[in-house]
């Protein structure tokens, strides 16, 4: 009975556990491997506090700064990026009605807060306790730092030390873990220790065919893996009997993680901070591994399973046996948390010197005494202390006020008053108007900075819409005649130089809608062996679609396949000898000149280069027109299909179990296996013996055979049910499509009016040398090319069929309109139309035409597009700027082929015609949508919930790699390595990097992107709004917490609204 | 024609005249330190003039030009404040004694070394903190030196040639005698670090060129097992200092023991010890000033590892003390380089444990030296730092050790050897006066 009860307390301990290293992950964000990069918010965990609120947590778990330094925003304000106005709007709530005069002038208090954000007053300096490279001012200093002496007060050191250790008492496992604690106090290197350990294990566990030896033993997932691994290392991180340790520890993760939380003495109401702190260590490897984890289905994730448990695990030995040992060896006191706190209860002011010998702030003689005390265990540290209040303390009184008396001149010289009025004050003055200053630190600073910020750009772009709302409406001569096509782009920002330009060079109507173009699909392309998710990451597919070569190109096919298959070979063999022991030595004198050509190719002549080897791949294996599957398959031909499978599986398991020649291989034999693979049975049938013996196979062979097709060739009925499933979801039925075609052409409001024809244009991207390259795709599809989605609806609204039940849901679409797929290249700005086979004969001349517009577009986007980047030092013509956008996309050099979405700001659903004609400077999200053809609001409510999520997504992603690109970006592109094909790291051995590049955010050290949130700008009733608002959490926390901001334009009353944090709504004049 | 005294007598003058001079602008930091620029200019320009007519240094004509190069480059790299008049005055006080040192031979020489051995170790006293102890060493060695130098000049001539050997062996440190050296770079205020750390060895070097042929072989035996021992001793120590000056005082400690290893070796110097000195000692120099801007602007005693990210706000002070470091750890074009490879090439010298020793001290160097660099220059900015770049008067300072290192690399030794020296008046500037 004890047994059983044991068993069910360990059981509900682990459960426990597992429940607090989920809430403790929230911190962190998912991180998806590169080849699908998904932007993402890095603190989306925490959206349902108040943005400030989690900016500070942010900054206390992963150390990062949630707002520009302030002196960049000083910049901005210099240039008149942030006005004046704006920034006295921002400081309002702070100002109390308070002044100082000073000479003959009044300083108001908000005078004086202004003045600490435009002259950086309260940027912290270090005084050094003697000053002598003396300053301009320095007789005033001196005499101001005088006056200030009796009202300039400072609390006793005594006293000081106490909230220092109390505070870090209580600062330790809520923001401080026991291993941050020790190098903070005795100069130790436990945490970069322990990241290193854990960098390599999990480098080499998480490995997705990067590495030439692979970990052993990953099945057992990664704390087995590690265990029967790491025992083998001698002595890590100095940890003495390592061996023995390791082989001690529990047999599940959990336990040992338990265990260690108990040796390290982490109360229960502290352990959900705690491990957060320790996944916040490596916030990239964790993310990776959070993201991993709740992928059940990621086949990397089937093969060597992977938790936060288990890293945790792993990361909590080390860290327990390193504490132990550093305070044993520097306290002789167990590293537990009841200890550590009793110490710094104890002897508050050895921990005080300690602590401040290892920040650097002791002077040279008393850290050196320091050193010494420490070293020789002496008991000095009270006579220290004394000979310290006594010799350092006052000079660090006179550098702090002669600290005050340097901002106080700052300060009347900014109001341009005479700095020499001071030494006339009353000290009571001066004193007050330094409380001001230093009750307004720099850390208070970032949200007024940001709101000012925010506020130039929003009213610029609302005045921008309602100007043209008001003057559109007036001037905007009704559409009689149809328009010469109608073209479909994605919301991306990066869409709206493109569609201006083309609506400029012709009668061509343009709508937004989200890459994805509604079809949420599985695809594999021809000839790879993956799948792609053409959708957004928060939504799930069940449809697959495959491309197949159009069927008049049967003899081609298999020419082609074989062609490819060489190609393939080819790298193959290339790539075994490079990554071999031996033969790289011979492949350099061999083979090495051979890769002189393509890095003297892509190097000096990169577009010609690039042309030349296209030339050569089509010459060897040339492109084949494809077409998609995207009807679903009869019950027929899916178990037709099933069948031709299993058979070409047989006749792989006869050449390769038995050696059997093509010419011996009977259909008969072929299907008597297949039958009796699949029937479990192992009675013989005649005509299986027949066409076996025919074949030369005996009884027994045919037995082992038909054993080894159930286990090896997953050639069985439960397999065979899973692969027909499998089958079945290849293509959407009628109703499917149907369904799709509908919701997608209301979406964007595309219901009447059409053109002869109509373009869904997906986005794509090229670029050389670029691990982000899928940064650059679509994000509304997965990280992918959009190309597939478009080509799947351009099929399906094609379809007559279709066509016929949309005429019943009052979408009439004639019979002369075309539905075209095409897809941009946001690097080169080239359209490329598809599948157009099927264009029909009566069309050519739309074609052409809408052709010749496309590359005008085209040719315009670019020029437009060439003046941003900084490189580009003169206004280009077309052809020029064309050629330049071509080049930047083959040069292998090229850290920046594109801006991509750098520069997004607002997310506008409504019209085009809000937006027509407007340069909007490709910073805006643009989805079409008119809310008189969603009377029920649930369109709304999916553009709210889907595409803008995906929106503040991307452009949270670009805030915080803007504010603090070391911590939420992934630093420079010159130092990044590809790790494991699934990630980035800085160097040889970093954490995962998250977030974006700097040279995608940056231009030098300004930011190209300007951080500001969100602004969405729906054209809608406001009261339709607000019911959707109360319906999703996810909008109150986007509004109320301030992640969003949101404006309508009610089209009741034609007035513009901003939506305010406590849910009301405020006219905007 | 002018005598060999009367010239002497001038070298020494200037610098002493103008340290009385100096006195005259005491309330005026500014013009005090012009006064005192001034003065090392004029002195170094009366060597020049003055050089056919000296009693020359046997190690040749280097270091007289030296020494007063090296107080011009300290007292620019100084800030100006009150609390560095003193050090103002001292420098030039030294200079003038030090030259008197190098260009007096005999009991006058021996006396000029006792009182700069008296007055380090005066101010050393007049410096003392009980937090640090180890003043008491230096002003302990400070005081040997002053008695050894003292019965040199009064003892019989071979006990002389022990004693003065001993004292050189404060000033020239080499270890357990290393104490004083090493108080005198860390302890002193002002510029007097960055000056000491090329007076000492030059008048160090002064005395073991003229002792170490005639000592007793027992005694060189037993001096070059010392230095190789001092030397790894000085370089482990470098390499365990976190403090900029220790870490400096003990890396030239270590290089200058070498130069000790060498000559009690070949039972002699040469022009290649005397570039190595040279260069060692103005290297060591420049770093000082390098650290000095840096305590300008910081304070007198920061701790270095709070300070990081300088190249970002001071790229001149970036490059220059790049330079330095570069030159520090050894690499041409730069006057380290060419002392080393001096040394190492010179005939008396064969493959032995000790070379290999020379070699790990020259490796432990390019460590230690480059973490200093590196540790300064990068990793984190700090925003709370003032990253005020160099002023032009730290700029020049830096600049000149730097331009003087590379003309002790690229020029030829013997240049700087004994025959390199002018002998007759029509040489000197003082000829064409005639």
């Amino acid at each position: 009975m004890d047994e059983v009860a044991r068993s069910i307390d360990i059981e509900t301990r682990r459960m426990e556990l597992r429940g607090v290293v989920k809430l403790a992950g929230e911190v962190i964000a998912q991180y998806w491997p590169m080849r699908t990069f998904v932007h993402h918010n890095p603190l989306h965990s925490l959206e349902y506090l108040p943005f400030e609120e989690t900016v500070r947590r942010g900054k206390q778990f992963m150390g990062g700064d949630g707002y520009l330094p302030s002196h960049q925003y000083r910049a901005y304000l210099r240039s008149g990026r942030i006005r004046i106005q704006d920034l006295d709007a921002a400081l309002t709530p702070l100002v109390r009605d308070k002044q100082v005069s000073i000479g003959s002038r009044t300083l108001t208090h908000g005078e004086v807060l202004r003045a600490c954000l435009s002259e950086g007053l309260c940027t912290p300096v270090v005084e050094p306790l003697d000053a002598p490279l003396a300053e301009s001012s320095q007789e005033l200093i001196d005499r101001l730092a005088e006056k200030l002496a009796p009202v300039a007060t400072f609390p006793d050191l005594r006293e000081r030390v106490r909230a220092i250790a109390e505070g870090d008492q209580a600062a330790l496992g809520r923001w401080l873990t026991l291993s941050h604690w020790c190098d903070d106090t005795f100069g130790t290197d436990i945490v970069r220790q322990i990241n290193d350990q854990m960098i390599k294990w999990c480098e080499a566990f998480l490995d997705e065919g990067h590495a030439t030896w692979p970990m052993p033993g990953r099945e057992k997932g990664l704390y087995d893996a590690w265990k029967a691994l790491a025992v083998h290392e001698w002595s890590p991180c100095g940890i003495a009997d390592s061996k023995r340790k390791i082989k001690q520890l529990p047999e599940y993760p959990e336990d040992a993680l338990l265990e260690s939380l108990d040796l390290l003495g982490i109360p229960a109401k502290l352990r959900q901070d705690y491990l957060s702190l320790q996944l916040t260590a490596l916030p990239g490897w964790a993310g990776f591994i959070k993201w991993r984890a709740e992928e059940r289905d990621y086949p990397w994730q089937q093969l060597y399973p992977v938790g936060l448990v288990k890293f945790l695990a792993i990361r909590l030995w080390y860290a327990r046996e390193l504490v132990q040992k550093t305070c044993q060896e520097e306290l002789g006191i167990a590293g537990r948390y009841d200890t550590v706190t009793a110490y710094m209860r104890t002897n508050p002011d050895e921990y005080y010197l300690r602590r401040q010998r290892v920040a650097g702030r002791l002077p040279a003689l008393y850290a050196e005494e320091v050193d010494r005390l420490r070293h020789q265990k002496h008991d000095g540290w009270g006579r220290v202390i004394e000979r310290y209040r006594a010799e350092v303390v006052p000079r660090q009184h006179a550098a702090a006020r002669r600290g005050m008396a340097k901002r106080l001149i700052a300060l009347v010289r900014s109001f341009e008053i005479d700095p020499v009025v001071l030494a006339d004050q009353a000290p009571s003055d001066l004193k007050q108007l330094i409380d001001w200053i230093e009750a307004f630190p720099e850390s208070d600073h970032g949200p007024v900075w940001l709101k000012a910020f925010e506020a130039g750009y929003q009213e610029s772009l609302i005045g921008k819409l309602a100007r043209n709302a008001r003057e559109g409406e007036a001037t905007r001569a009704p559409m009689i005649s149809r328009p010469y096509s109608q073209s479909v782009y994605c919301i991306d920002v990066r869409s709206e130089p493109f569609r201006r330009h083309l609506e400029s060079v012709g009668p061509h109507e343009t709508f937004g809608f989200a890459g994805f173009f509604a079809a949420f699909i599985r695809y594999r392309a021809w000839g790879k062996e993956h799948e792609t998710e053409q959708f957004p990451v928060i939504m799930r597919a069940k449809n697959e679609v495959r491309e197949i070569p159009r069927s008049y190109f049967d003899q081609a096919v298999s020419k082609h396949e074989v062609r490819a298959k060489w190609v393939h070979a080819g790298h193959t063999l290339l790539h075994d000898l490079k990554e071999n022991v031996v033969t790289p030595y011979v492949m350099v004198e061999s083979l090495g000149w051979f890769y002189g050509l393509p890095i003297f190719g892509k190097t000096l002549i990169p577009s010609l280069y690039r042309r030349w080897t296209a030339w050569l791949r089509g010459l060897f294996v040339p492109a084949l027109a494809t077409t998609l599957t995207v009807d679903k398959l009869a019950p027929a031909e899916t178990a037709e299909m099933l069948a031709a499978e299993q058979q070409a599986l047989v006749r792989k398991a006869l050449r390769e179990r038995i050696g059997l020649r093509s010419s011996r291989i009977t259909p008969a034999l072929v299907e008597g296996l297949r039958q009796r693979a699949l029937s479990g049975s192992d009675e013989s049938d005649p005509a299986l013996t027949e066409a076996a013996g025919q074949a030369g196979l005996s009884a027994e062979a045919v037995n082992e055979l038909v054993g080894l097709l159930r286990r090896r060739y997953d050639l069985n009925a439960r397999a065979a049910s899973r692969h027909k499933e499998r089958i079945t979801r290849t293509g959407f039925t009628l109703d499917e499509q149907t369904l799709t075609v509908d919701t997608a052409l209301h979406m964007m409001g595309l219901t009447n009016h059409f053109a002869r024809l109509v373009l869904f244009c997906a986005h794509g991207s090229t670029s050389d040398n670029n691990p982000y390259e899928s940064a650059l795709d679509c994000g509304a599809c997965g990280g992918n090319e959009g190309r597939p989605n478009a080509r799947v609806l351009a099929m399906m609204a094609n379809n007559p069929r279709v066509r016929e039940r949309l005429r019943k849901t009052g979408i009439e679409i004639p019979s002369d309109t075309h539905f075209l797929a095409g897809q941009i290249d946001t690097t080169t700005d080239d359209v490329r139309l598809l599948d157009l086979e099927d264009v029909p004969p009566t069309h050519r001349a739309d074609l052409a035409r809408l052709q010749e517009d496309l590359k005008k577009a085209s040719a315009l986007t670019s020029r437009e597009r060439c003046a941003r980047f900084p490189d580009v030092q003169e206004a280009l013509e077309e052809t020029p700027a064309e050629a330049h956008v071509r080049r930047r996309s083959v040069d292998w050099s090229q850290v920046r082929p594109e801006w991509g979405l750098s520069g997004n700001a607002a997310f506008l659903i409504g019209r085009r015609e809000l937006t027509k004609g407007l340069d909007l400077g490709g910073r805006v999200f643009l989805h079409s949508y008119d809310h008189r053809e969603d009377p029920s609001n649930r369109l709304l409510e999916v553009l709210l919930t889907a595409p803008q999520v995906v929106a503040q997504w991307i452009n949270m992603e670009h805030y915080f790699s803007a504010v603090d690109n070391e911590v939420y970006g992934s630093g420079s592109k010159i130092y990044h390595n590809v790790v494991g094909r699934l990630g980035i790291m800085s160097g040889p051995w970093s954490d995962l990097r998250l977030g974006l590049a700097r040279q995608t955010v940056m231009n030098g050290e300004v930011p190209y992107h300007e951080p500001m949130r969100l602004l969405t700008i729906i054209e809608a009733p406001r009261e339709r709004i607000d019911k959707l608002i109360v319906r999703h959490e996810v909008l109150r926390h986007y509004y109320h917490n301030e992640w969003v901001h949101l404006v309508a334009l009610d089209p009741e009353d034609q007035v513009w609204y901003r939506y305010r944090p406590s849910g009301t709504w405020r006219p905007i004049e | 024609m002018m005598g060999t005294t009367t010239a002497s007598l001038i070298a020494v003058g200037i610098p002493l005249v103008g340290a009385l001079l100096s006195f005259a602008c005491w309330s005026i930091p500014d013009w005090l330190k012009v006064c005192a620029i001034a003065t090392a200019v004029v002195s170094l320009g009366a060597i020049g003039g003055l050089a056919g007519f000296l009693a020359g240094p046997t190690e040749g004509f280097l270091f007289l030009v030296l020494l007063p190069l090296a107080a011009v480059v300290s007292l620019l790299g100084q800030p100006v404040h009150p609390l560095y008049r003193s050090s103002s005055v001292m420098t030039l006080l030294f200079l003038g004694l030090g030259l008197g040192v190098l260009t007096q031979n005999g009991p006058v020489g021996h006396i000029l070394l006792a009182t700069i051995g008296g007055l380090i170790g005066l101010l050393l006293y007049r410096h003392h903190s009980p937090l640090w102890p180890m003043s008491w060493w230096g002003i302990g060695t400070f005081g040997f030196s002053m008695v050894m130098a003292v019965a040199a000049a009064f003892v019989y001539p071979s006990l002389s040639a022990i004693a003065s050997l001993l004292a050189g062996a404060v000033f020239l440190p080499l270890a357990p005698l290393h104490g004083g050296y090493l108080a005198a770079l860390t302890r002193l205020p002002g510029n007097l670090p960055s000056f000491l750390s090329v007076l000492l060895p030059v008048i160090g070097l002064h005395s073991l060129t003229a002792t170490i042929g005639v000592v007793p072989d027992g005694l060189a035996s037993a001096v070059s097992v010392t230095a190789v021992v001092g030397s790894l001793y000085g370089a482990v120590k470098a390499l365990a200092q976190s403090r900029v000056r220790l870490r400096l005082a003990y890396g030239s400690l270590s290089f200058l023991c070498l130069l000790w290893w060498f000559a009690a070796s070949a039972r002699g110097t040469g022009p290649g010890a005397a570039v190595f000195t040279a260069a060692v000692a103005l290297v060591t120099s420049g770093l000082l000033i390098a650290w000095q801007v840096v305590r300008s602007r910081y304070g007198d005693d920061v701790d270095p590892q709070s300070i990081s990210g300088l190249a970002a706000g001071m790229p001149h002070y970036a490059v220059l003390l790049s330079l330095l470091g570069l030159a520090a750890i050894g690499l041409p074009p730069f006057g380290v380089f060419a002392g080393f490879i001096g040394l190492l090439l010179a005939p008396t010298v064969s493959f032995s444990i000790a070379l290999v020793c020379v070699l790990l001290v020259w490796l432990a160097a390019s460590w230690y030296i480059l973490d200093l660099v590196q540790r300064l220059l990068f990793g984190p900015r700090r925003s709370d730092l003032r990253l005020a770049d160099l002023g032009w008067a730290e700029f020049a300072s830096l600049l000149l050790v730097v331009l003087a290192l590379v003309m002790l690399g690229v020029l030829p030794a013997h240049l700087f050897g004994p025959g390199a020296m002018p002998t007759t008046a029509e040489t000197g500037w003082f000829a064409w006066m005639k």
